[in-house]
């Protein structure tokens, strides 16, 4: 089955940088999809189902934290794993993050090689 | 970077792929695109090909259009989206490196953050800059000033140095190391040479520690292996040596700070362990301080205490035998007799007075009669020693009284002194004196008695009252008698009752009665003084037909 992954990210050096870093991924053959809001996030999520979202907290339009609520709590979609962003040295509480159904948390500057390890634990790739 | 790859772009439905489809749809011409192994990737497959056209980034082969003559036209659309696809690539892979860097540097900042120590902080420095920074070894040399020596404060890896090198090749090495430059050395032969490195030392780079543009000491690793090190490894070494150079300075300090504070607080330490000497701790601690320094001139506490003074009887007669050199002697070793024994029971001496020596009992006066009763033991120590040696045995008075104390510091800003003022200073000294005239060891004021809880413990009897000078109020006293010798006690137990029969037929003016109670007593104990003073001053009493103070009171004037 074809693997689908989504990177949300209002910076477009943050998308790029994210998919940068799991480029080896794409020609391993996980399609790879963007998005710069929650809302945009929310359809693409929607239509594509994607194995794995990676997304930022702090955005404009809608949130990550209410996009995570709503495919978690409302659309019911718990295949979809989800990974917050959040921007170091505003570390939401790990309760917050619990509340809305977050998978994992990981804090800006991320460490390429961890966000690379998560991609490959998730999508059940071999290095 | 991995390598493009043709297939994973063209199996996407991206503009690329959109147009290349549609071109060869309308072109309508045998066109295929084949990958770096041979796979068709788009278009159909024909047997004979005219064109062939090779699709190449940065030299390396990844995939080949062939075709008809119109192959050219969809080879030139497929070469521009690859080039454009290898530059985002190439930018990409760039930002990500710098990103890395960031986030390198980002993490060192944040472990640096949470170490005061200048090992550990070198530690973190090397484990950093061999993560990314080809090499085998690594070393942290500092510049000791006060030792003016080269110091190792950390490594990693393999030792790629002779460590007595430091110190006897310190000029070829300070034109290095304290330079205060960072470089990467190509040629180690000056350096393997002198045998400061290793042989198998191949390459070297190294950046200065500096801070305020001080060098104090450097940042070496090494390889093994010929490693062409990149301008982006020197700064980056640069980076990572700027921010350790300034942690380990600040932990430098801090332990340096450390140090003084500890040698300021010993030297503390021994001024107020001597002070304790002279002024008790308990006097600064009643005050409400810790130490001596904190004692202000008007500093005051009143208390409920015990005062004890004791003085030895007739020392003067005594000490006029002595040379002055013998007396001091003396005094001392009798001081250090009896200090232990007020310190046992809970007290503090306040004063030494000569032979004389005031000590207080914060606690309850049972300490101080029990301190009391050990002091007299010690005198009887002395005395065997003092016969032994054909000296005049010595006699001991002990006094003792129970009440409000103020404790202070009087005196001006420039001399001040531990100061008690109190009546319950000068009755304790007064019921002291008065031993000598009843001939007992240890006298104790009613008020003491009171506070003793155990009076069971202790041998006594009641010595009426005294009016003392100056004082408006008689003053109950008893006298205690448990450091008399054995047979001594046990004859002061056997007329016991006749004493105290005596006493209190003085106290009613009963004088007749108390005189013949005093004269069975003795009768029976010819050595019992205390009952022939009692038995004397009956005597007088009737004989005179006076009383200087009303009925029943001893009057004393003495002192």
């Amino acid at each position: 089955m074809e693997q689908k992954l989504l990177i949300v990210d209002d910076e477009a050096h943050i998308r790029m940088l994210i998919g940068q870093t799991l480029e080896e991924l794409e020609d391993e053959g996980v399609n790879f999809f963007t998005a710069e809001n929650g809302e945009q996030a929310l359809e693409i999520i929607q239509a594509e189902k994607p194995r794995l979202v990676f997304l930022d907290v702090m955005m404009p339009k809608m949130n990550g934290m209410e996009v995570c609520r709503r495919v978690k709590k409302e659309l019911g979609l718990n295949d979809v794993f989800i990974v917050l962003l959040t921007a170091k040295g505003q570390e939401l509480d790990r309760q917050k993050g619990q509340e809305v159904g977050a998978d994992v948390y990981m804090t800006k500057p991320f460490d390429p090689e961890k966000i690379l390890e998560k991609a490959r634990e998730v999508l059940q790739l071999q290095n | 970077m991995t390598k493009l790859s043709l297939k994973s772009i063209l199996s996407k439905k991206n503009e690329t792929v959109f147009i290349l489809t549609s071109l060869m749809e309308r072109l309508n011409a045998g066109i295929w695109i084949e990958d770096d192994t041979g796979n068709t990737l788009l278009g159909t497959r024909a047997e004979a090909y005219k064109v062939e056209h090779m699709i190449k980034v940065d030299n390396d082969l990844i995939g080949v259009v062939k075709g008809d003559e119109e192959a050219n036209i969809i080879a030139a659309v497929l070469d521009l989206s690859i080039k454009k696809e290898a530059e985002k690539r190439k930018l990409g892979s760039e930002v990500l490196n710098l990103y890395q860097e960031i986030n390198l540097i980002y993490n060192f900042s944040e472990r640096l953050a949470q170490t005061i120590d200048a090992p550990t902080i070198s530690e973190i420095t090397l484990e950093e800059a061999g993560r990314v920074i080809n090499s085998n070894s690594g070393v942290v040399i500092l510049w000791d000033e006060s030792t003016e020596r080269l110091k190792v404060l950390a490594s990693s890896g393999e030792l790629f140095f002779v460590e007595e090198k430091l110190y006897s090749e310190l000029r070829l090495l300070s034109k290095i190391l304290l330079s205060g430059q960072s470089e990467i050395i190509t040629d180690v032969s000056a350096l393997s040479g002198a045998g400061v490195l290793l042989p198998e030392v191949k390459s070297v780079i190294y950046s200065a520690l500096k801070v305020n543009k001080r060098t104090m000491g450097a940042i070496i690793l090494s390889s093994n292996e010929f490693v062409q090190y990149t301008a982006a490894d020197l700064k980056l070494l640069t980076t990572l040596a700027l921010q350790s150079s300034a942690a380990i300075e600040s932990a430098l300090l801090y332990e340096k700070n450390l140090r003084e504070a500890k040698e300021r607080e010993e030297a503390m330490r021994l001024v107020y362990e001597a002070t304790g000497k002279f002024v008790p701790y308990e006097f600064i601690g009643s005050l409400g301080h810790n130490v001596i320094t904190d004692v202000r001139l008007g500093d005051q506490v009143e208390k409920i205490v015990t005062v004890l003074f004791s003085d030895i009887r007739d020392y003067t007669s005594l000490s006029e035998r002595m040379s002055p050199e013998e007396n001091f002697k003396f005094v001392c070793s009798f001081n250090e007799r009896m200090g232990p024994a007020i310190r046992r029971h809970r007290g503090f001496i306040n004063q030494y007075l000569g032979d004389a020596i005031m000590a207080i009992f914060p606690h309850n006066a049972e300490d101080a009669l029990l301190a009391a009763i050990e002091m007299q033991k010690e005198v009887q120590d002395l005395n065997k020693i003092r016969i032994s040696n054909d000296q005049i045995p010595i006699q001991m008075g002990v006094g003792m009284h129970t009440g409000p104390l103020i404790m202070g510091i009087t005196g001006d800003e420039n001399r001040m002194d531990a100061t008690t003022i109190s009546d319950t200073v000068n009755i304790a000294s007064r019921l002291e004196s008065l031993t000598k005239h009843y001939s007992v060891n240890i006298i104790l004021s009613d008020s003491s008695l009171k506070q003793i809880e155990q009076k069971e413990g202790f041998h006594l009897r009641s010595l009426g009252l005294v009016q003392l000078k100056g004082k408006r109020e008689a003053v109950e006293i008893h006298e205690c008698f448990d450091s008399n010798t054995l047979p001594d006690m046990e004859k002061k137990l056997s007329t016991l009752a006749a004493f105290n029969e005596g006493v209190s037929f003085f106290l009613n003016k009963s004088f007749h009665e108390a005189n013949l109670a005093f004269k069975r007593v003795v009768d029976t104990d010819p050595s019992d003084h205390t009952a022939k003073f009692f038995y004397r001053n009956s005597r007088k009493i009737i004989d005179e037909g006076v009383f200087e103070n009303g009925a029943g009171i001893v009057a004393m004037h003495e002192k």
